[in-house]
């Protein structure tokens, strides 16, 4: 490591605390931003380990490299880490905090300490979560949705795991009630609503779920809790309960927290799509009012998880409806991405690649879910791996790869120097073909009837299972080359300008990276539209 | 075939193929426009945007409406075959399942139970849901089907086999350890073949012989009647001899009780003459001493009296008992039953560990209150066997003391 590593000017030299205390003790929200970004980070290479692992165990049939039971615990783990402390929180929390404030010309966020504070209930619950795997009576096996009857009986250590589950969600609920009220107070002079970047429109959607729907997920948690410890009998139908009602309950928060998930990567690719076509983004307030609709027709659609369930053929009716309701905003979002390109000067950066992959895969995941809403086909792909891969399509090829796109777009602006272009485009192409060989092999063993969260499986699966775990390795092979390159980046990367990419938003007016409390002296004016890049010039680096 | 032999298929199929056949089409769309854009309007190219053009309320609401309307008829298609799927043809012959960690049961009509589904070929099957434990889910590939199975409710779904053969009956909705284990199978019939399956049981029972030779599959090789068929048959074979070819020479021998049992167990040995040298070996795993014997017995005329207990094996598989208590040995789920009746066991009551010999009194609570004392090293997850009758569970007892 040479002299000049870490060298960092700005708020990572200034602050009211030096050493490890400032950063512990912080309210400035670029710090909680980093804070959240690097135990994000860690969190998703562990998750991403027990994914591999799954996929190892899939290569071919019987037990490959686990059993049942371990088999069983790996992929309840992989997924309540991935959703609870990578995903839901990815993109609000590391490069929402850092970047919200500036976006609107703000010095920080209404609550700081409160910022402070959800970030520790996100370390909080991550720490019970991990504690889980390792004490009581052995790592949870319930899956990451906790179904009843079957999470009230096991013995392994599901009380852990749904109290950290439970924490964590005061995590999110803080950073949604800051988000709404820092949007909504603290915009600069002339920052009108109509000139707020297209990430802050998501974010302030993405909040409002965050409120609304994850104190559902509480009380969901505190039932489950109440079941297993004092047998309430809530959800056991001998004694006057339902188990249905749990999924109900469930899902009420569950299917809105994917738009948590996903409406943060939407509003990324809008800054990055513009930026690199150097032209407005196309259909504004369409984008805008989109998101809003996402987020409230998103809350009234969480029983479409549920055609299979047992419940009234009516209810699948109205809940059918709804669903292929909320496929509208999300087919105009990426209408209006693709022309926004239309007659643009389009520079393929390392940020743009990751913004393609999403609309693509995106799209790939959004068609899928067309078949997954309509009722009669749903019946068929429900519960196979066709629901894994879907998944997947949406939250790791669509949130995911936003999350990437974000790290090559921002990064450069959080550090103030530039990783290497060609190994960032190299890790994109084996990410993308590793993903959609992965993903794409197992919805397609998914329609041939192949259920989910299956260990072991009959021969006719065994061809495709071992192409979607070659496609793991390939995908696993970029994600590596990714962080190593973007690591190196961050280290003795060349050192950028205030304005590598040619951005119009503010963050891109002001240092690399920014001071404590973002803009100096004087509190910014805004004068024009968050694309208006007329005279707007990109530094050299 | 018959273009609605496979209704429920039918039905999902048809939405399947509308709606990948559409999303296919936009996605294909969706690709070559943008791939065409960041090519013709690269930056090396166009070093500035010739266009600052940023909305057409004309695109915007053709690219709203028309959406709308696509999706609608997604919605719409895929509810009308969805209904299909839950309208019961009349006369469908109804099957209760009852599903349990981790094993099916199959319930007919006329009380016989199995652990497999032996269903008529083109005759609609409605298939009663049913949990004794947490959820689990019926899923048949072939038919498009599936459905939870709930505690304390009842779910159905139905289908129609379109030609015989086995198709594979999965569970699919997570349910624990044994999840990728609850597999078993449609077993789809003729029409006759199935009436003859399910001719009812004498109250008296066959000779168990009889079973053994129908559960088998002997008598599709083997008539019982005198007809010929691929292997000689099997009628009145006591006092009779047989040609054989024995190292190649041909020898004549009397049937007996030693000469039945080698052409069970091995089969290739002596080939009858003029019949081809195809049965396979039944051996010990497959067919028990006391089965060979029974049947032995029966084929030579000496049919012992039919008892009415239930059998404790049958009784064993039908209730999935064997879906996690292997009967070889194997570790499984939860301890074998082979050596059960001499064994000690290492329990816990209470907190603490005992060790104790196992007897008729420590099966019947470890049947009926399994939570009471948990085998070391396994997870409580047994539900109660309180469904049994008194007698079941006495002859399960008396059959488990006796491994």
């Amino acid at each position: 490591m040479t002299e000049t590593t870490l060298n960092y000017s700005g708020f990572y030299t200034e602050g009211p605390r030096k050493g490890i205390l400032g950063w512990l003790l912080t309210t400035d929200h670029k710090r909680i931003g980093i804070l959240y970004l690097g135990c994000i980070v860690v969190m998703f290479l562990i998750a991403m380990v027990l994914g591999l692992a799954i996929r190892l165990e899939l290569i071919a049939p019987g037990k490959t490299i686990m059993g049942p039971q371990a088999y069983n615990a790996t992929f309840t783990v992989h997924g309540i880490i991935m959703i609870f402390l990578f995903i839901i929180p990815s993109i609000v929390a590391a490069f929402g905090n850092f970047l919200l404030p500036i976006h609107i010309g703000a010095r920080d966020v209404s609550f700081p300490k409160l910022n402070l504070l959800s970030w520790y209930c996100y370390v909080a619950g991550g720490l019970l979560a991990i504690a889980s795997i390792f004490t009581g009576g052995g790592a949870p096996d319930t899956g990451w949705t906790f179904y009843v009857p079957f999470s009230t009986q096991t013995t392994t250590n599901v009380n852990l795991a749904v109290l950290g589950a439970f924490i964590l969600g005061f995590s999110s609920i803080l950073t949604g009630i800051n988000f709404v009220t820092t949007i909504h107070r603290l915009r600069a002079k002339g920052m009108t609503w109509g000139r707020l970047p297209m990430f802050v429109w998501t974010l302030y959607a993405t909040a409002w779920i965050q409120i609304l729907a994850t104190p559902m997920l509480g009380i969901t948690l505190v039932l489950v809790f109440l079941e297993r410890i004092f047998g309430a009998g809530l959800f056991d139908a001998a004694r006057g309960g339902d188990p249905i009602l749990y999924q109900h309950l469930f899902w009420i928060y569950s299917h809105p927290a994917v738009y948590i998930m996903i409406l943060p990567g939407m509003g990324v690719v809008s800054e990055i799509i513009p930026t690199f076509a150097r032209k407005p983004l196309f259909g504004y307030w369409a984008m805008a009012i989109s998101s809003l609709a996402i987020a409230f027709a998103g809350s009234l659609v969480w029983a479409h998880h549920m055609y299979a369930s047992g419940m009234s053929d009516l209810a699948v009716l109205v809940f059918s409806f709804l669903t292929f309701i909320v496929a509208i905003p999300s087919a105009i979002k990426v209408f209006n991405w693709i022309s926004t390109l239309y007659k643009g000067s389009i520079e393929l950066a390392p940020p743009m690649l990751f913004a393609l992959a999403f609309i693509f895969q995106f799209a790939i995941g959004g068609l899928g879910g067309l078949a997954l809403g309509a009722a009669a086909s749903d019946v068929h792909l429900h519960d196979t791996s066709f629901v894994v891969g879907h998944f997947h399509y949406t939250m790791f090829g669509g949130a995911g790869f936003a999350f990437f796109a974000a790290l090559h777009f921002w990064l450069p602006k959080f550090t103030g120097r530039m990783y290497r272009h060609k190994p960032a485009v190299i890790a994109w192409g084996l990410m993308f073909v590793g993903f959609n060989v992965l993903y794409m092999s197992m919805q397609a063993v998914g329609i041939q009837g192949m259920p989910r969260r299956y260990y072991d499986y009959l021969p006719e699966f065994q061809a495709l299972n071992l192409v979607a775990t070659v496609g793991s390795w390939i995908l696993a092979a970029g994600i590596l080359l990714m962080f190593y390159n973007l690591w190196q980046g961050i280290r003795r990367g060349r050192p950028v300008g205030n304005n590598p990419w040619g951005g119009a938003t503010l963050e891109w007016q002001i240092p690399s990276p920014p001071p404590l409390e973002n803009f100096g002296a004087e509190d910014p004016v805004v004068t024009k539209g968050p694309y208006d890049y007329k005279g707007v010039v990109a530094d050299e680096y | 075939m018959d273009q609605y032999a496979n209704p429920t298929a039918q039905a999902v199929d048809n939405v399947l193929i509308y709606i990948f056949g559409f999303s296919l089409l936009l996605l294909l769309g969706i690709t070559v426009v943008t791939i065409i854009f960041v090519v013709k309007y690269r930056r090396s190219k166009y070093p500035e945007p010739t266009s600052d053009n940023d909305g057409n309320i004309w695109l915007e609401t053709i690219w709203t409406v028309l959406p709308v309307m696509i999706v609608m008829t997604m919605f719409w298609y895929g509810w009308t075959n969805y209904v299909g799927l839950r309208e019961v043809p009349a006369g469908a012959l109804e099957i209760k399942a009852t599903a349990r960690m981790w094993s099916w049961q199959f319930e007919y009509p006329d009380g016989r139970k199995t652990s497999k589904l032996y269903v008529p070929v083109n005759t609609p099957i409605k298939v009663s849901l049913h949990s004794v434990d947490v959820l689990h889910n019926f899923f048949v590939p072939a038919f498009r089907i599936k459905r939870d199975t709930v505690p304390g409710m009842e779910n159905y779904v139905w289908f129609q086999a379109p030609e015989e053969g086995s198709y594979d009956i999965f569970c699919a909705e997570y349910c624990g350890v044994g999840h990728a284990d609850m597999i078993t199978t449609v077993e789809a019939m003729s029409q006759e073949a199935y009436a003859d399956w399910s001719k009812p049981l004498e109250p008296s029972g066959d000779p168990r012989g009889l079973i053994v030779l129908n559960e088998q599959g002997c008598t599709g090789c083997h008539s019982l009647d005198g007809s010929d068929n691929i292997g000689p048959s099997l009628f009145e074979l006591a006092g009779q001899t047989r040609k054989l070819i024995r190292d190649g020479q041909p020898v004549e021998v009397a049937i007996d009780e030693n000469y039945l049992k080698i052409a069970i167990r091995e089969p290739e040995l002596e080939v009858v003459a003029g019949y081809d040298p195809i049965m396979p070996p039944y051996d010990e795993g497959t067919i028990s001493a006391e089965d060979l014997q029974a049947v032995v017995d029966y084929l030579l005329g000496k049919v012992v009296a039919a008892t009415t207990a239930p059998d404790a094996d049958q009784l064993l598989e039908e209730n999935g008992c064997l879906g996690c208590h292997s009967s070889d040995g194997s570790e499984g789920i939860a301890p074998t039953f082979k050596g059960i009746g001499q064994r000690d066991v290492t329990i816990e009551r209470d907190g603490k560990e005992l060790t104790i010999k196992v007897d008729a009194e420590y099966l019947r609570r470890a049947l009926l209150e399994p939570e009471a004392d948990m085998v070391k090293g396994y997870a409580p997850m047994m539900p109660a066997a309180d469904y049994l009758s008194p007698e079941q569970i006495d002859v399960i007892i008396e059959h488990l003391l006796k491994q």
